[in-house]
């Protein structure tokens, strides 16, 4: 009994692993390259909602900073790519990045694009589709990519626990003060589908992740 | 043997609760500066600044250590409001505490010392 016991055991947590891909399998480029340092790029906005990009630019900050990399203040870098005329990033997405490289010292550029933005007022809740996508300054190569359709209902906290709960409540937190629920369901749509993605330097999981899953490359969910 | 099985997958359970962290403390840091970017009065700057003070110093989770662009955040806005010594001193903590933002940084401080 306690043998059959076992074996089932044992073709359950094969067939799991079987299904699933690992981090590494998905995104073999950031186990490579390294990336340290990361610019936010302002947002592309492909939706008919201008404000969209501003409320999104900065809601990519801090969950980039959990997953345990450097990233540059967008206070601060939005000023220099203003004035050095980068402030749409369309003309980057597929360009060179050598000079982020140079004046910022930047490895790595996350770009995202705005492709749906809308809003069920009655019910609270806001659907954004965002695609992210990080590339190489060094090679120009992408390292990381990853599209999500994630609604957020911007009446309650997540009460999940964990570090993914904890990381949705400070996004949630919001509600309560100044900023509007639009930062706040940017910033959730952003910890949501970055989940999978390799952690950095100062995380306690830096490069020991490399077995842990990778998500769908395209993900739909509503996180609470 | 039970017994033991069961001890062990709580004790998992419960230790995997526990390492679960954020690695810094923001409090409202990025409301208040989102806030501050977009209507920058007096008011939005002075609970701005007040956020950036709590987030340097009184950091509890996992780091203990402010976030990365915080010190120079903070640093930028303060040279911009007059302070510039306090406000240079805090560019520079950033590049100690992040040597990697040195390339970036250092450039910033070039611009607000001439």
């Amino acid at each position: 009994m306690k043998k059959i016991f076992i074996f089932a055991m044992m073709a359950l947590l094969l067939s799991s692993c079987a299904e699933q891909i690992t981090r590494l399998e998905r995104y073999p480029k950031m186990y490579e390259e390294k990336p340290l340092t990361i610019a936010v790029m302002p947002p592309i906005n492909q939706t008919n909602f201008v404000e969209a990009k501003d409320y999104f630019y900065t809601t990519l900050y801090a969950p980039l900073c959990e997953k345990g990399y450097y990233v540059y203040s967008p206070m601060m870098t939005m000023e220099m790519f203003q004035t050095e005329s980068a402030y749409d990033a369309e003309p980057f997405i597929e360009a060179d990045l050598s000079q982020f490289r140079n004046v910022l010292g930047a490895d790595a550029a996350m770009f995202t694009i705005i492709k749906s933005w809308s809003r069920n007022k009655l019910g609270g809740s806001l659907t954004a589709g965002v695609e992210y996508i990080l590339r190489s300054t060094k090679t120009g190569e992408t390292l990381y990519q990853r599209e999500g359709q994630i609604t957020v209902d911007t009446s309650i906290n997540s009460g999940s626990g964990g570090l993914f709960g904890a990381l949705l409540d400070m996004a949630a937190t919001a509600v309560n003060t100044a900023a509007t629920d639009k930062v706040v369901a940017g910033r959730q749509c952003t910890v949501f589908v970055l989940s999978d993605m390799p952690v950095g330097k100062y995380s306690p999981s830096y490069d020991k992740d490399q077995k842990m899953a990778a998500g769908a490359k395209f993900v739909k969910a509503t996180v609470r | 043997m039970k017994k033991i099985v069961v001890a062990a997958i709580c004790v998992m359970a419960l230790t995997a609760c526990e390492t679960q962290q954020t690695l810094y403390s923001w409090y409202d840091s990025e409301d208040a500066t989102y806030t501050y970017t977009k209507r920058g009065t007096e008011e939005t700057l002075a609970k701005a600044m007040a956020q950036y003070e709590l987030v340097i110093n009184k950091q509890k989770a996992l780091r203990k250590v402010a976030p990365p662009g915080v010190n120079a955040e903070y640093g930028y806005l303060l040279c911009k409001a007059g302070k510039k010594e306090e406000g240079l001193a805090l560019l520079r903590a950033e590049i100690k505490a992040y040597p990697e933002s040195e390339t970036f940084i250092s450039r910033i401080i070039n611009q607000l010392e001439k």
